[in-house]
């Protein structure tokens, strides 16, 4: 502010009137599917403690509305809370990954725990009740942004799938046989002794005891223990296998086979970010780099990286650049990108290359080696804040301008 | 500075108060989930010194936050680097009081420190002078109350449906600078206080205990609990949020179609002239403005601050005394200081929302757990008596013009009390409301205001009624027992309640956040009043006459005068119902001399089914 006196009105203008409309709660900025994954974190810590609350109150009284209707032993119900919290946990990955069937999970479970804390009803349950309100309204209006579909391998299915029917069998079977084995009589019963025989733990407390009951449960512990240990692999050994080629940047063989008519950016450099932020939508997207950190964190941010010197034609034959609709080369260094340029023009004679060039001096070597297009930052950045300064106009339009202008 | 961006000062701040918010936010959540725990190693008072903590430096995190628009262009604030080079101390504080008017500045902080040293030497004459003139005034003056309010009350239902109120503050083209939740909710929390919370289940209890003459009920009686629940909303309602339309209708006008300067002196426009706003009587207005703003918050702030430990003492037992309290003011100060200097559309607007919030929260957990039934049958009750006594209440003043000592106590005393608020919260109503046909600003502070005070009144005042009556609590026996402490009231209600805990701490809260958004507008007003007709108030100023009446709180505190100079606050109602007078004649008449030719709701109305018959007819 300045010291020079000036009239009282634009003064009480500073302080009364923002250039904006002054809204309450700056709702855009609150509603998105980020704010609804992170309320579901919230919630899921919340339901854990607020369980943990209700375990360590020696004796909990039943206030709620459900306590009548739901007729559940008030034991299970106190462990019930912390444990749902883990699997609340758990879907969070799921939400944060966009994942339609975690949306659908976790609406499931946010109705248990409201069902829960409507049966327990202590004071200590009404903040996670509140934010229950909140969450689920957030889940609903931002139920677009989870389409992702769960991508399962054949094999993932099938071993799940048959973990479900030896279980489904097992556990019908030897209740089926309850006579010929000690201690079963309960559906529990015959569970837990299917799940303590396929979990290789086989405590021994229930045994067969006719011939038929023991080739029984030898199919059990055949067929369990062996689809058990495929599910674990084919479900482990991926995730394990991307958490590498995370830690390095590269992406998997089988990823790499999935691609087509995508775009190739060879090189990280400064302008890779607004490169990929135009191209994301559009097109699948493989950066080239040798840049171990960059690859590193553009792979967490589900970018499609490949950590290899991009000037070399087995790496680009790696990234499939037969089948790619395009290539950027925008490295750092002009050397690098002249041989980037010779090595896809090598590699697929017929793929559009567009070059950045660091410096405008070098604009006709990368022509004359092939690059279809070659573009200069620096000089486009340039006449833009030239322009911007002698018009007046903001860097937007006369980026419209600029468009029209090459039309 | 402060309004523009964020300072380093604030970048400081923010830094500190993030990891205090968190830590004994920890604390708390802790104490809330595993009582058992936390009890055996936190003793009771350290426990609410840490949730105050956690919920002061929460609301000033909030508060210091950067605006969505404003954290990169403030980045590089080159001038306010040289300035911190260029200035000394003497510099700074030269700088500081050129921009401050002499009269509305020097006046006030004079007399205030006169004040106190006055209380520190001759302290049982001021008390027994102050209290007996207000006496005086309220019992032979009330008449002026209450025909100032009834005409305040005539003007703004006029305003709501007549023709007036098609006037749309700053020309036809002006879009509000405000949305309507925000524009509502900043004014409602700016107008009333702490007192909302306290008297929400205390005032009814009040009038059950000494029925009001105008019922002539027995006292504890079937009737006394329908009278008392009548005046609670009447002490409460339309007549009070009123006194607020009086005073900032006129000063939006003037400011926004002539061209005035925002000050509460704006009001003399028509008899002075745009020209003459400098002359003496308005610097007198400005003046008193400025008083009854200081008496009345500072005050409120005081008592808030006895009060809350009160209530803390009878529900756990701690006990505090006055240093506790000097703490709480300190606390709540620095709350509101940080709130008032981040600007309207950061901390000012961000705390009325958590209060806003709060409150909704408050009220719907409270009805989903309170005798339902009982409350909706006694409010209808209540209502209906409300709107046919309410003039007839107003009129009935005892003895002719004379006010009888419960009229005097109670409802002059009350208005008093609104009137000296009215200028704060009548500016804050008129700078918000740029862009606003003067029919929403009736409707919003008139309206909707008194509509969510009566709302919460009903609930809790019948509650607390249903459960004295069944002699579910004692609740006057509990207040009785500490001396008539209004606090008291909330506690014993909430212990009657399912899910009381959380009562408790949603009603502790309320109460500070209630007192910090009335206190951080107030402290923008004065700074406003105080600064030169030139220049808008520095964040600097601001901080001061923050800093200023948290002092007049813990000055108040420390030498036991918060009657004396609530009587004082009080006592400046009496010339604000004159100012208020004045404004309403010199806006009607400018109203009837510029505004001529426009319709009313009714003349609307009629043009509109005129026109729809015509069409009719020519089908």
């Amino acid at each position: 502010m300045s010291d020079t006196p000036d009239s009282s009105e634009p003064a009480l203008e500073r302080l009364f009137y923002h250039s904006e409309r002054i809204r309450l709660v700056y709702w855009d900025e609150f509603s998105g599917a980020k704010t609804a994954v992170l309320l579901t974190g919230f919630v899921a810590v919340l339901t854990f403690v607020t369980g943990l609350s209700n375990l360590s109150q020696p004796n909990v009284t039943y206030d709620g509305p459900l306590a009548a209707a739901i007729p559940v032993d008030p034991g299970f119900v106190q462990f019930t809370g912390v444990l749902i919290a883990f699997v609340l946990a758990g879907l969070v990955f799921g939400l944060q990954r966009r994942k339609r069937l975690a949306w659908y999970l976790t609406l499931a479970v946010l109705a248990l725990v409201t069902l829960l804390a409507l049966t327990t009803l202590q004071t200590t349950d009404v903040p996670l009740l509140l934010s229950i309100l909140v969450t689920l309204p957030l889940l609903f209006t931002n139920r677009g942004a989870f389409d992702r579909r769960i991508e399962l391998s054949s094999l993932q299915i099938a071993s799940l799938s048959s973990i479900v029917g030896v279980v489904l069998y097992g556990t019908i079977g030897s209740y089926a046989l309850q006579d010929q084995f000690s201690e079963i009589d309960t559906w529990s019963d015959s569970l837990y002794y299917v799940v303590v025989t396929i979990a290789t733990v086989g405590y021994g407390d229930i045994t067969p005891l006719t011939t038929g009951a023991k080739w029984f449960s030898v199919s059990v512990i055949l067929f369990g223990t062996g689809a058990f240990t495929v599910a674990i692999g084919s479900l482990v050994v991926p995730a394990i296998e991307k958490r590498m080629a995370a830690a390095f940047g590269t992406m998997t063989l089988s990823e790499l086979t999935l691609l087509d008519d995508h775009v190739l950016v060879l090189g990280y450099s400064d302008i890779t970010e607004s490169l990929l932020d135009e191209l994301a939508d559009q097109v699948d997207v493989v950066v080239v780099t040798l840049d171990a950190d960059e690859a590193s964190t553009l792979n967490d941010r589900d970018v499609n990286v490949l950590t290899d010197d991009p000037t070399h034609e087995e790496t680009l034959s790696d990234a499939k650049i037969d089948d790619a609709s395009g290539v950027v080369v925008a490295t750092r260094d002009d050397a690098n990108d002249v041989l980037a340029v010779l090595a896809a023009r090598k590699s697929n004679p017929e793929v559009r290359i567009v070059a950045a060039a660091n410096d405008r001096q070098h604009v006709d070597k990368f022509e004359e080696v092939g690059a279809d297009e070659v573009i200069s930052p620096m000089e486009i950045g340039g006449r833009l804040l030239g322009r911007s300064i002698l018009e007046e106009a903001s860097a937007e339009s006369l980026f419209e301008n600029l468009d029209e202008d090459s039309d | 500075m402060g309004l523009q961006g964020v300072s380093p000062a604030e970048r400081v701040l923010r830094k500190l108060l993030a990891p205090l918010c968190v830590l004994s936010g920890a604390v708390v959540v802790l104490g809330f989930f595993f009582p058992e725990l936390v009890g055996e190693t936190i003793s009771g008072r350290i426990w609410l010194v840490i949730s105050l903590v956690f919920f002061g430096s929460g609301l000033a995190y909030l508060a210091v936050l950067p605006a969505e628009s404003d954290e990169s262009m403030s980045e590089l604030d080159p001038e306010f680097l040289l300035r911190v080079r260029r200035l000394g101390l003497t510099g700074t504080v030269r700088g500081f009081l050129s921009r401050q008017d002499p009269v509305t500045f020097g006046v006030p902080v004079a007399a205030f420190a006169l004040f106190f040293l006055g209380q520190l030497l001759v302290p049982s004459g001021t008390i027994a002078t102050v209290g007996a003139t207000q006496r005086a005034v309220t019992t032979y003056g009330g008449w002026l109350f209450v025909a100032v309010m009834l005409l305040a009350v005539v003007f703004s239902l006029y305003l709501l449906v007549g023709p007036w109120g098609t006037v749309k503050l700053g020309g036809p083209d002006a879009e509000p600078a405000y949305t309507y939740p925000v524009y509502f909710t900043m004014f409602f929390t700016a107008g009333i206080a702490a007192g909302i919370v306290f008297w929400g289940p205390a005032e009814a209890l009040f009038h059950y205990e000494t029925p009001p003459p105008y019922f002539d009920a027995e006292p504890q009686s079937e009737a006394a609990a329908g009278a008392a629940l009548t005046y609670a909303l009447f002490h409460w309602g339309f007549w009070a949020w009123s006194a607020y339309i009086a005073v900032g209708v006129p000063i939006a006008y003037y400011v926004y179609q002539r061209g005035a300067p925002l000050r509460v002196s704006t009001i003399l426009t028509p008899f002075l002239g745009v020209e003459n706003l400098d002359s003496v009587w308005c610097r007198i207005v400005d003046l008193l403005a400025i008083f009854a703003t200081i008496g009345g918050i500072a005050t409120s702030i005081a008592l808030v601050g006895e009060q809350f430990l009160t209530g803390i003492q009878f529900q756990w037992d701690v006990a505090f005394g006055t240093v506790g309290s000097v703490l709480f003011v300190a606390g709540l100060t620095f709350v509101f200081v940080v709130s008032a200097q981040s600007g309207v559309h950061r901390g000012i607007r961000r705390i009325a929302a958590v209060n806003l919030v709060l409150f909704g929260l408050f009220v719907v957990l409270f009805f989903a757990v309170a005798p339902r039934t009982v409350v909706v049958e006694s409010s209808s009750r209540a209502i209906g008596s409300y709107a046919v006594n309410a003039v007839p209440m107003t009129l009935h003043l005892g003895n002719g013009l004379v006010a009888d000592p419960w009229v005097a106590d109670w409802t002059i005393w009350n208005w008093a009390w609104w009137f000296s608020w009215a200028p704060f919260a009548g500016l804050f109503l008129a700078a918000l409301s740029r862009g606003r046909r003067i029919r929403t600003v009736v409707l919003t502070g008139f309206v909707a205001t008194a509509l969510a005070t009566m709302v919460w009144f009903l609930l809790l005042g019948s509650t607390s009624l249903h459960l004295q009556q069944t002699s579910a609590v004692d609740v006057l026996a509990a207040i009785d027992a500490y001396g008539g402490a209004e606090a008291v009231a909330g506690f014993p209600v909430f212990e009657a309640l399912a899910i009381s805990q959380l009562f408790m701490f949603l009603f502790l809260a309320l109460i500070v956040v209630f007192m910090a958004t009335s206190a951080d507008t107030s402290t923008l007003v004065v700074a406003v009043l105080a600064t030169r007709r030139e220049f808008a108030p520095t964040t600097g100023a601001i901080i001061f006459w923050g800093i200023f009446q948290g002092l007049v709180a813990i000055s108040v505190l420390v030498t036991g005068s918060a009657e004396v100079l609530q009587a004082m606050a009080v006592l400046t109602g009496g010339p604000f119902a004159l100012v208020v007078l004045i404004a309403l004649v010199g806006l009607v008449g400018t109203f009837y001399r510029h505004e001529r030719g426009r319709r009313s709701i009714v003349g609307t109305a009629r043009v509109k089914l005129a026109r729809e018959a015509e069409d009719d007819d020519r089908e």
